[in-house]
């Protein structure tokens, strides 16, 4: 949406409002509500849609409008394979996630009473610790001479340290997936915490096996919040930095790295946001098929 | 090259200092700019107390920095300004630079060898004139395992050796990985590689990663790295100050400059064209030319100072001074590539 229209519709509403007689407090929250995202989030996205649209020329940028930045990902030898890899991993790390989280808060979910709250915010705890020292501590863990390998050197299942559990990509697929499994397990929780009981019973009462529960009326009712789940770690995944640099090794290079390296070294701002542009409207993608996905699901 | 919240955190502390000191109109007046760990305190009072001046030191933390304050002021906030060898050249250029009258710096005749003929000393002379002396140094070279490395090495082809594969660790940066793999290659001027040089060096680079075990950013990441890895070989952007603090750690390492020569930087004291007592700000870097402050130099910051010897390089290793590169998005870029093929 154009820059413009927020700012107008802000005014309509305002005005609206106004005709209305409403208190001006209502007005004055209603303004805040549109020009606070209009401010904070549409103003600084339409500044770097601008932005990708400018070049650099020896270490300036030029302020002249050129297709040169996107034209760029497409034909140049490294971006667009980089950008299909880093697809492929996060839809891994997305299904990875859901695998292991739907079991798990299936489970949480069939506890009575106060356990499975608890269970679930112990499930959940893991997101206030700082992401940075999660890594770290998967790098200790995963090392050669890390925790892992020490434990099976001592327990003789092996000679030699293993080298292949950290510094390539699975390693930051492994990784991201651990990260990020509370956010595919929160949504999926949530819908099964949503099935009326009566419901499972009288499936049950019904006759129907534990399966065919499962298969008929536990999972069409919980695939939506699984889906929800899903697309919430694939995005975050997608954007992530951080992790490929810390124990992608040598060969675990990702889109999100190409981006940061041009803010960084590179000091190519204008198609390192051209380069968002095109991470935001992978994004956008993926949002909308998890919906439409959610959507068609919904109605059986 | 000192990590940026120390000299953050002085540059806050300096500029402070700066505020709150009373402006004296009739004393001597000598304005440093410096990076933290090049005026110290002690240093500054023994000077003033031998010369009578009072001596007011701004502390900097970027290279930006000091360019806005120089050239924001066209050279009249400040007397004397430390900068290094690469940077000094855009001064240079727009005449913000005063030259020096060697004789007036007798200390600099008592430097070590590689510092005594100016000429010799990339960047530091134009058009006969010296404009920066040589203060302080470091090198980015390799630091070796010294219990998994049984012949040390002497030549950065160590990176490539099949026999290390996969205890590497290298520097996430194009521009210094550029720098080196032309040096490895044997190239005279790693500064300004042709494009055809620069397609060798990728290729160069991309061979390299499959001894790569881990590239790192930080000093502290590659000791974490190397504490819980096999490492046996790293590609030392942060020398000196890498290798004590892997040290300090516990670690059994050494360092060599590799005899294609080491890329270094050299940070030297400059005089601006606004100086306002020329005597004054030589018999400064006259003063901090003494083999007594040399020694405090290295010993507080870890680097090289310019008279006495320190392990950062012995006589005849061979630094190469760092320089600005012939593109440095284009090397960004190719290094990049570098690190998206498979």
């Amino acid at each position: 949406m154009p820059r413009g229209d927020g700012l107008m519709s802000a005014r309509a509403v305002e005005a609206v409002e106004a005709e209305a007689g409403s208190p001006g407090y209502r007005a004055l929250i209603t303004i805040l509500a549109y020009a606070l995202p209009v401010a904070f989030i549409l103003l600084p996205l339409i500044l770097f849609l601008i932005q990708s649209f400018f070049y650099v020329d020896h270490g300036d940028i030029v302020r002249e409008l050129t297709l040169r930045n996107y034209e760029r990902f497409f034909t140049g030898p490294a971006f667009l394979p980089v950008f299909l890899k880093t697809c492929a991993l996060c839809l891994g790390v997305a299904v990875i996630t859901v695998l292991v989280g739907y079991p798990v808060a299936l489970l949480i979910a069939s506890l009575a009473g106060r356990r499975k709250y608890v269970l679930m915010v112990i499930f959940v705890v893991p997101l206030m610790m700082s992401y940075i020292i999660k890594i770290y501590a998967i790098r200790a863990i995963l090392g050669s001479n890390g925790f892992l390998n020490r434990i099976l050197l001592f327990l003789g299942v092996i000679d030699e340290p293993l080298t292949f559990l950290i510094f390539n990509l699975q390693a930051v697929m492994l990784t991201l997936a651990v990260i990020l499994l509370p956010f595919a397990m929160l949504p999926i929780f949530i819908a099964l915490e949503r099935i009326p009981r009566s419901l499972v019973d009288a499936s049950f009462d019904l006759g129907a096996s534990g399966l065919q529960t499962f298969r008929d009326v536990i999972w069409p009712l919980s695939a939506q919040g699984t889906i929800v789940g899903g697309t919430f770690v694939f995005v975050l995944a997608i954007g992530d930095f951080i992790t490929p640099q810390m124990v992608g090794g040598a060969n675990g290079f990702t889109f999100g790295r190409i981006i940061y390296s041009q803010f960084g070294f590179a000091f190519n701002w204008p198609f390192g946001a051209a380069l968002s542009v095109i991470l935001l409207v992978a994004v956008l993608i993926a949002l909308g098929a998890g919906s439409l996905l959610a959507r068609t699901r919904h109605q059986p | 090259m000192k990590p940026f919240a120390i000299k953050l955190l002085s540059a806050a502390l300096g500029a402070l200092l700066i505020g709150a000191l009373p402006v004296k109109g009739e004393a001597k007046e000598l304005r440093i700019l410096s990076w933290e760990g090049y005026a110290d305190p002690d240093w500054v009072k023994e000077f003033e107390e031998q010369t009578g001046a009072d001596v007011n030191v701004v502390f900097i933390g970027t290279d930006d920095e000091i360019w806005a304050k120089i050239k924001g002021s066209e050279g009249k906030d400040f007397d004397l300004f430390a900068v290094n060898t690469a940077q000094l050249q855009r001064y240079l250029d727009l005449g913000l630079v005063e030259p020096y009258d060697l004789d007036k710096l007798p200390n600099q005749k008592e430097t070590l060898p590689r510092f005594q003929d100016l000429s010799t000393v990339k960047g530091v002379m134009r058009d006969g004139k010296v404009y920066g002396i040589p203060y302080a140094f470091d090198s980015i070279g390799l630091i070796y395992d010294t219990d998994k490395v049984k012949t040390p090495p002497d030549s950065w082809t160590a990176l490539w050796d099949p026999q290390y594969e996969g205890k590497v660790l290298a520097y996430d940066n194009g521009e210094h990985n550029f720098t080196v793999a032309a040096l490895t290659m044997g190239i005279e001027d790693p500064y300004q590689l042709s494009d055809e040089q620069l397609k060798e060096a990728e290729q160069k680079l991309v061979d390299l990663k499959h001894n790569v075990l881990s590239f790192y950013t930080t000093a502290d990441e590659a000791l974490q790295l190397y504490q819980h890895n096999d490492v046996d070989l790293i590609f030392a952007n942060y020398g000196q100050q890498q290798v004590k603090a892997m040290q300090d750690a516990g670690a059994h390492i050494a360092y060599i400059n590799p005899k294609e020569g080491a890329p270094a930087w050299l940070d030297t004291w400059a005089m601006t064209t606004g100086v306002q007592d020329k005597e004054l700000a030589e018999a400064w870097v006259n003063f901090v030319l003494q083999k007594k402050i040399g020694q405090q130099l290295s010993e507080r910051t870890g680097f090289g100072n310019t008279v006495v010897p320190f392990p950062s390089a012995a006589e005849g290793d061979k630094l190469v001074w760092l320089e600005s590169v012939e593109d440095p998005t284009m090397r960004a870029d190719l290094w990049n590539e570098v690190k998206a093929t498979p």
